[in-house]
């Protein structure tokens, strides 16, 4: 007797049985592709409103922080100390500018601190920016509530958040006595004068911080010993055009500083708290694209289930015309497999409208909830993002997990023996 | 000659500990051309015996030879391409794919079988035609009546050109203009294809068209009678 192989079963015959089987049921079919794509449009709203969300705190952050890249003195990331800053600035930014990163990089000088006025005096930090370009100093300087903020101009002027002004009583000209304290016991002191007030939104830097210009920041480094010529700091923040080219600069700053007793950090290394949070969130919006999985997966189940049992009887006369167990098993397999990519393809037609329409209009959160979140904000209009990863990753799970799920009634489909499956 | 052979066949189900015997000590020879009928009372073992046949069931003993192929030492899938290659069948009813035409349900054996394209679409039509139903060839079979849903299965069983056709009870859902037609079909087929049928009945209209009576009752042939060919009967 001939035998066939399974290798030259007619695959036409499958493709055209499964499709036209998935459309048995029309309104079945057309009811089970709408949940999912509703689930999953959800689902694409979700994801990409919490990645909007972390995306636009990780770019806040990096803006009032220390940049995507920081290079700083070895150790002070675990112990901060005045007396630790890089020695030979001018030599490092000489470096850093033959690399010719694309990007901004910024001086900076940190500095732990007692301010004082006639009326009080509040543990604060000091941040020295070299330029009005710097980052962090265009966004204090928008959010100036008052005084112009010329700290370039106003040699000893100083930017100080609303909240440290109320606790210091001061206002736009006030003094500051800014005092450092110095390694062995003594302390410094500068005076300053109050240029500007701003409200950032953020109690950590509304209540801590003073922003003064690198020149001034840097008389207390050469209080510590530090050369003015060598132009010490206490850390490059380095702002790349290029996000995602982070890893490989860090490698690059790396070679070429590490050997120098400084640490070349990229921003999550810099702010662990972010990272955590984001990865808190994430997992709480991974829970939610469990649910939306089961609730697909259940729709799916539950069409291709009642497929295969309505058909015991068809099964059964296909076995007995010669079709064999493989045969069938592949059939249902194909028609799972047919909604699977229908569900996804409708699933991407809701998702991609839902994404598109709230990426360009976004949701307004500022009167549902608090934009300050782990030391940072996000902006209070969330737009929706989406990266392609997430697009693979969505379209991954869910046809792989609708796959595994057609597993249990193509072998149920695959197991009817002819006698029983046309007696019943 | 002889078609096929059944030895000592035995069909024992087990019910509440007892063993309960549908078909006991069962020798048949089918020759090659023999349009017979398995009659007999319900549950007299007329299905199981056909479904014995055609390799749906295995005996509990005996063994059953189809062309000199022992089909009881086959295994599943090599049961599965005997029927696919050797035999036709028609059953008493969901005989056909939904969602297939007439014209692709008949194409459907012919295609698992690796028929060329072109070869199989005549024969299918060919097949119709001889059955009556040239004008209904691609309506789905919720477009048929049930007459004409036999008659597609007919025109199925015998479109690849199998050794035997096993039909079990195919008139019982069928009125009797219906039947009647159905019958004078499959008789002219066989004598035209020179295909072996085995039908199980308990129509007496189909027993008076067969060639050949044999008669079940309790699992044990009792009666196996040859008949001249009547052409009164085939008027």
């Amino acid at each position: 007797m001939k035998q066939r192989d399974l290798k030259i079963l007619p695959a036409h015959l499958l493709i055209m049985l499964a499709w036209r089987n998935l459309w048995r049921h029309r309104r079945r079919t057309l009811i089970t592709l709408s949940s999912i794509a509703i689930g999953f449009g959800l689902a694409v709203l979700f994801i990409g409103l919490g990645d909007g969300s972390h995306n636009s705190m990780i770019r806040n952050a990096i803006k009032l922080g220390e940049g995507h890249v920081t290079v700083q003195p070895n150790d002070y990331l675990i112990a901060p100390a005045n007396h630790k800053f890089i020695t030979h600035g001018k030599s490092i930014a000489n470096e850093l500018g033959k690399l010719e990163i694309q990007g901004q990089v910024n001086p900076r000088i940190s500095l732990e601190v007692l301010a004082s006025t006639a009326n009080n005096s509040v543990g604060t930090a000091l941040e020295g920016v070299a330029n009005a370009d710097d980052r962090r100093f265009a966004v204090l300087r928008q959010d100036l509530i008052q005084g112009d903020g010329d700290i370039f101009r106003m040699e000893r002027g100083v930017l100080i958040g609303e909240k440290l002004a109320k606790k210091l009583k001061a206002k736009i000209g006030s003094k500051i006595v800014i005092m450092a304290g110095k390694q062995g016991g003594d302390s410094q002191s500068q005076l300053a004068r109050v240029a500007g007030v701003f409200q950032s939104g953020l109690n950590e830097i509304d209540s801590y911080v003073i922003v003064s210009n690198l020149q001034f920041a840097r008389q207390f480094l050469i209080g510590e010993g530090g050369a003015e010529e060598l132009e010490p700091v206490t850390r490059y923040a380095v702002f790349l055009d290029d996000p995602d080219s982070v890893t490989e600069w860090v490698d690059l700053l790396n070679t070429t500083f590490g050997k120098n007793n400084i640490s070349v950090l990229d921003w999550q290394q810099m702010m662990p708290q972010l990272v955590q949070f984001i990865a808190i969130d994430d997992a709480g919006n991974y829970v939610f694209l469990v649910l939306i999985l089961i609730m697909v997966v259940i729709g799916i189940i539950n069409t291709v289930l009642m497929s295969v049992l309505e058909r015991t009887k068809e099964f059964g006369l296909l076995r007995a015309l010669g079709v064999n167990r493989t045969y069938l098993l592949l059939l249902v397999f194909c028609e799972t497999l047919f909604l699977s990519m229908l569900s996804v393809f409708c699933g991407w037609i809701a998702g991609g409208s839902i994404h598109w329409w709230f990426s360009h209009y976004g949701i307004d959160f500022s009167e549902l909830m608090s934009t300050e979140m782990a030391g940072t904000h996000m902006d209070s209009i969330i737009y929706t993002e989406l990266s392609l990863d997430r697009v693979i990753q969505l379209t991954c799970i869910i046809l792989a997990a609708t796959l595994i799920t057609g597993i249990y009634p193509a072998i149920k489909a695959a197991r009817v023996t002819p006698v029983e499956a046309l007696h019943t | 000659m002889a078609l096929l052979t059944l030895k000592n066949i035995g069909k024992r189900y087990e019910q509440g500990g007892m063993a309960l015997w549908a078909l006991k000590d069962v020798n048949l020879t089918i020759n090659e051309g023999d349009f017979a009928a398995l009659v007999g009372p319900s549950g007299s073992g007329k299905t199981t015996l056909l479904n014995i046949i055609g390799g749906l069931d295995s005996p509990s003993e005996g063994s059953v030879h189809l062309n000199n192929i022992n089909i009881t030492e086959l295994s599943e899938s090599e049961l599965s391409n005997f029927r696919l290659m050797q035999l036709g069948f028609v059953f008493q009813s969901y005989n056909l794919v939904p969602v297939l035409s007439a014209l692709e349900n008949v194409e459907l054996v012919m295609v698992l079988r690796g028929f060329p394209g072109k070869q199989r679409r005549e024969r299918a039509t060919h097949y119709l035609r001889m059955v009556g139903l040239e004008n209904a060839m691609q309506r789905k079979p919720s477009a048929l009546s049930g007459g004409q849903q036999q008659r597609v299965a007919v025109a199925r069983a015998l479109a690849s050109g199998p050794k035997l056709v096993l039909a079990d009870e195919p008139t019982a859902n069928l009125d009797s203009e219906n039947a009647t037609a159905l019958l004078d079909i499959m008789y002219n087929l066989s004598q035209e294809e020179k295909t072996t049928f085995i039908f199980s009945t308990h129509d007496v209209r189909v027993m008076e068209r067969a060639r050949r009576i044999i008669r079940l009752q309790d699992g044990r042939i009792v009666h196996d009678e040859q008949k001249e060919f009547s052409p009164k009967a085939h008027a």
